[in-house]
């Protein structure tokens, strides 16, 4: 077991001439037995950075080590490093036992018995061992999940590579092995790396997530903190789902207002001093607020209030999906999201207050995207106590 | 307006029939025409001279104008380039079918820039007329390696005649020009191998001789049949490599097609009967091969 | 820190080669810098590092794999051409062993173009390679949609149409030397039905093209078949469903919607049956069992065999080679372009 970090980890395609950058000086430091997920949408260099740990992909520049041992010019073969794939990669022509035996007689030169006995204590550990002696063709999509992870646990690497390794399986069966998984990486103690576009498994299984977007790290930290205080509106609008509101402001003096709505002058957004501090001297900014934030009342009540309409509710049990039109004439029909709990009964068209709490709100640089301000963390930690 | 509806429904179906009649009738008359020569030959190559003379071709003749002494002619004239033609047919299409595989796998599983410029080489290959390399090819083996001398040695410690060496050098030519197609072959079959079981099988720790061994090669046996059968029809058919590596029909190495195409001609005329019977003597271990796997067959020529 | 002490020591201490120090550098190099001079290009030396780099991780470790066997195929077929080409610039001929290459020139060449025999022996080439592929292509797309249109014993039909393939010329050339005979022969009589006949397919100069052209596509339009029937498969039914609907008729539809689909198919049967007809020297070969084909089918390949090997006319039998192999590779070219484009290899 070792820590693994990557240090200005660089991808480079060459593209007929175009140098297509993948992967741009990534850095992570992931602790020994961490559970690490690295997130983002398709195509951010995330599976790349996977296949760079795991010797599949040469590195263009920077430095992949493996506790103190530089790694980038060991082979996969020698790297002690287990991946599970998105298609599990199962040998065909192979029975389960001989699939998770495979990885042992070919990195070690241990006995057959002691293979035999890790096999089978790996395969009673997954629940898999009725099937050691079938061949993959004849197991179910879950089963042949479980299999692709009993291959790489019995070679107890140093580092499990984890890509998309849930995204084949149907819903109810995902979030049973979401839960699974974590058991056995807690119980394990392998240091893992886990790849997936999915925010809520990021959210949910990663003792800390890693946000990649267009090959550039954006935020590195846990669950929590990356969805309460992003480190950018990138960050801010992946995470959360439904995703965060965004509104194009200005700042005038205390306040903002929303820009570019001539007629409409009612979205004015005072601040507190605290606030207008953060913000400095930036005026371009982007107020962010997340759908749970959104208080809806039936009537305009301090400054932080604002009469909408609504447009569409998605009901979905547990909560509603308010989805919130300012203008009433249309003029301007961007919608906005609030959510509130599912026993509330709103109907479309119906008029609505909305109000953004000023402790809730984030305030982005509208050019850089950097998060200025972020929410206030005194009621998150409340929060967690009272859970 | 029932009865209309009945009527119309019988028409169609009366048209159907016709249709249907006219489709099996082309069908079976297109069965007569790829099936009339070698029906033709097998009536023929059981008839006496005179028989073949004086009944119709494609009827078989009774009583008088049956004989298998064609057939014994045949079979005695031919086993020997029977013989000599399953000595090399044989190691050739399984050397080239092995070869074929490993090239391939080198070319597609594994990752290298430049793989496409080296596979073109092999397509090419495939398409080059063997009449721009037969005289190089001649001198090669002629005058350059000449295995009768070279290994002379083997020879006369062995006893066998020296004139094998050309099923030798039938072996190797077979193997060097069936390369490209059998690399091909291979090639369009692993390219639809899952990369990411071949990585698996990396980070699993396997070299990439263990990769192969142990995982490409043996989920290759569905192609390795098709590429022996066609490689072996190939080889087994081919007249022009005999033709020019081994000196005469005469000589105790010649393959069997080179003996069939010069016999049952001679200064009284032709003798269709022994020339048919000589033809299916030696078409029959294709024709075996054909019956029996001839869907994989059918596989290799389309892809 | 300790890494630059280390290298510090080692340069004290001295007599160390070139790859140490370049690995030490690397070492150095992980102690901080700009990430651009972390580029690890080249930087750890050596010819194998070059190599990767430009090739791949595992160039050298393929090698084992395709590079004895590109040897030998590149010796045998691509070395061959080059020689083949050599020897066609000598005089080459009789039983000298070697070709004398201190004199090179195109004599061969001149000889061989304005040879009547070898001008001839190309058109025939040429109406062979066009007029058996054609026939071929066509003969194969009917019988295709024949059996594409849910008949029953369809293997059975399949099978019977390929088998032909699967035999040798030597062996079909015999068939038809018997189905040809002027006396006995089935085609004769075909035409004797009709009051036509007999005619000597093959003994007429007029006529044995013809009938070498129709022996090789009984033997082959199974084969186009097979490739037009895989092709047609693939054809999704919604396309003849819709052209159903639309009103066409059956001829129709096939003609408009079914055949333009099969363009991929054609190209590449034409490619494989344009090598199989330059293959036809076996046939013709064994019809006589001579390097001399019948009266007007002399064509390049038989050509080409026969100055060589019968007469011993090693230069100018190299030099028809080279023609001939250029006349496929005109053919073949443009196809193996296409292909490499489209990254189709």
């Amino acid at each position: 077991m070792a820590d693994l970090t990557l240090d200005n980890v660089r991808k480079v395609f060459d593209d007929g001439g175009d140098d297509i950058v993948a992967v741009d000086d990534v850095s992570l430091d992931i602790e020994d037995g961490e559970f690490l997920v690295l997130v983002g949408p398709s195509g951010c260099g995330k599976s790349t950075t996977l296949r760079m740990i795991a010797g599949l992909e040469s590195i263009t520049a920077g430095e992949i080590r493996l506790g103190d041992r530089v790694i980038n010019d060991v082979k996969s073969q020698h790297r002690d490093i287990a991946m599970v794939f998105q298609s599990y990669a199962l040998y065909p022509h192979m029975t389960v036992r001989e699939n998770m035996s495979f990885g042992l007689e070919e990195s070690t030169d241990m006995p057959d018995s002691d293979i035999h006995s890790r096999v089978e204590d790996a395969g009673a550990d997954l629940d898999i061992d009725e099937l050691l002696d079938r061949k993959p063709g004849e197991l179910s999509g879950g089963q042949q999940q479980r299999v692709a992870l009993g291959r790489a646990i019995v070679r107890d690497p140093e580092v499990f590579l984890m890509d998309e390794p849930l995204s084949n399986l149907d819903a109810k069966l995902r979030a049973q092995m979401r839960t699974e998984l974590q058991h056995l990486q807690e119980d394990l103690g392998v240091t893992t790396v886990y790849v997936t576009h999915d925010q809520t498994e990021a959210m949910t299984m990663g003792d800390r997530i890693a946000i990649l977007d267009a090959g550039e790290l954006q935020q590195v930290g846990t669950p929590l903190e990356c969805y309460h205080q992003p480190a950018n509106q990138f960050v801010a609008g992946f995470i959360g789902e439904p995703s965060m509101n965004f509104f194009d402001v200005e700042r005038q003096g205390t306040r903002l207002i929303a820009d570019g709505w001539e007629s409409n002058t009612s979205f004015s957004y005072p601040l507190s001093e605290g606030t207008l501090d953060e913000l400095g001297d930036t005026t371009d900014l982007t107020l962010g607020v997340r759908p749970e934030d959104i208080e809806l009342r039936t009537e305009v009540e301090g400054d932080h209030a604002f009469e909408t309409v609504v447009d569409v509710v998605e009901p979905m049990g547990n909560e509603n999906a308010v989805h919130l039109q300012f203008d009433l004439e249309e003029t301007h029909p961007d919608t906005f999201t609030a959510t509130v709990g599912g026993m509330t009964s709103i109907d479309a068209g119906q008029p609505v207050v909305a109000r953004f709490p000023e402790e809730t709100v984030h305030i982005f640089d509208r050019h850089t995207g950097e998060a200025l301000r972020n929410r206030e963390l005194d009621s998150v930690e409340t929060l967690e106590t009272t859970i | 307006m029932s009865t209309k509806t009945n009527k119309s429904t019988a028409d169609r179906l009366f048209e159907v029939d016709y249709y249907r009649v006219a489709l099996y009738g082309t069908l079976v008359v297109m069965l007569a025409f790829f099936l009339a020569p070698i029906e033709t030959g097998i009536v023929t190559s059981f008839k006496t001279q005179t028989a073949v003379a004086e009944t119709l071709p494609f009827l078989p003749a009774g009583g008088e104008g049956f004989t298998l002494s064609k057939w014994n002619t045949a079979i005695d004239v031919l086993s020997r380039g029977l013989l000599n033609s399953l000595a090399f047919a044989v190691p050739a299409t399984l050397l080239s079918g092995l070869l074929g595989s490993i090239t391939a796998y080198g070319l597609t599983l594994v990752n290298w820039r430049g793989q496409v410029a080296v596979l073109t080489l092999f397509v090419a290959g495939i398409f080059i007329p063997y009449q721009a390399v037969l005289v190089p090819l001649s001198k090669f083996w002629g005058v350059y390696v000449q295995l009768g001398k070279s290994l002379g040695f083997f020879w006369a410690t062995t006893g066998i005649s020296k004139d094998y060496a050309a099923l030798i050098e039938l072996t190797v030519t077979h193997v060097a020009y069936g390369l490209p197609m059998c690399t091909i072959l291979f090639r369009s079959y692993y390219k639809s191998m899952s990369t990411e079981m071949m990585e698996a099988a990396r980070l699993d720790g396997a070299t990439l001789r263990k990769i192969y061994q142990r995982i490409v090669f043996p989920l290759s046996k569905p192609m390795f049949a098709v590429v022996f059968i066609y490689q072996f029809t190939q080889i087994w058919n081919d007249l022009l490599f005999a033709l020019i590596l081994v000196s005469s029909s005469s000589s105790p190495a010649a393959p069997i097609v080179l003996i069939l195409s010069g016999l049952g001609s001679s200064m009284e005329g032709t003798d269709f009967a022994l020339r048919m019977a000589g033809a299916f003597t030696a078409a029959i271990p294709t024709l075996i091969v054909y019956i029996l796997f001839g869907d994989k067959f059918a596989k290799g020529v389309a892809s | 820190m300790f890494d630059s002490f280390r290298t510090v020591t080692r340069q004290l201490v001295g007599g160390e080669d070139h790859r140490t120090s370049a690995d030490s550098d690397d070492e150095i190099r992980t102690d901080g810098g700009v990430a651009e001079s972390r580029r690890r290009t080249g930087s750890s030396g050596g010819v194998l590092k070059a190599v990767r780099d430009r090739f791949g991780e595992d160039f050298l470790e393929s090698t084992p794999f395709w590079l004895p066997t590109f040897l030998l195929m590149s010796l045998f077929v691509y070395g061959s051409i080059g020689w083949n080409f050599l020897i066609s610039l000598t005089d080459f001929e009789g039983f000298a062993q070697e070709p004398d290459y201190s004199n090179l020139d195109f004599e061969m060449y001149v000889q061989a173009v304005t040879s009547e025999a070898v001008q001839t022996a190309v058109v025939n080439t040429f109406a062979l390679l066009v007029a058996f592929t054609v026939v071929c292509l066509a003969f194969g797309m009917v019988l295709a949609i024949l059996v594409d249109r849910g008949i029953r014993f369809e293997n059975t039909f399949r099978t019977i149409y390929l088998l032909p393939m699967s035999l040798s010329f030597v062996v079909t050339a015999q068939f038809w030397l018997w189905m040809y005979n002027p006396t006995n022969g089935i085609v004769n009589m075909f035409f004797g039905v009709f009051g036509l006949g007999p005619y000597d397919f093959i003994g007429n100069p007029n006529l044995v093209l013809a009938a070498v052209i129709f022996a090789l596509v009984w033997q082959f339009s199974g084969y186009t078949m097979v490739v037009y029937l895989a092709s047609l498969r693939a054809i999704p039914t919604e396309h003849y469903e819709a052209a159903q609907v639309d009103g066409a008729s059956t001829v129709k539809m096939y003609w408009r919607v079914i055949v333009p689909q099969l363009k991929n198919a054609t190209i590449s049967a034409s490619v494989v049956l344009m090598v199989f007809a330059l293959k036809a020297f076996d046939f013709l070969y064994s019809l006589v069992g001579n390097f001399r084909p019948p009266n007007g089918s002399d064509i390049l390949a038989t050509k080409m065999v026969r100055e060589a090997f019968q007469n011993q006319n090693w230069a100018y039998g190299s030099a028809i080679a080279v023609l001939l192999f250029a006349l496929a590779l005109a053919i073949i070219g443009p196809y193996l372009f296409h292909q490499y484009k489209h990254d189709n290899l």
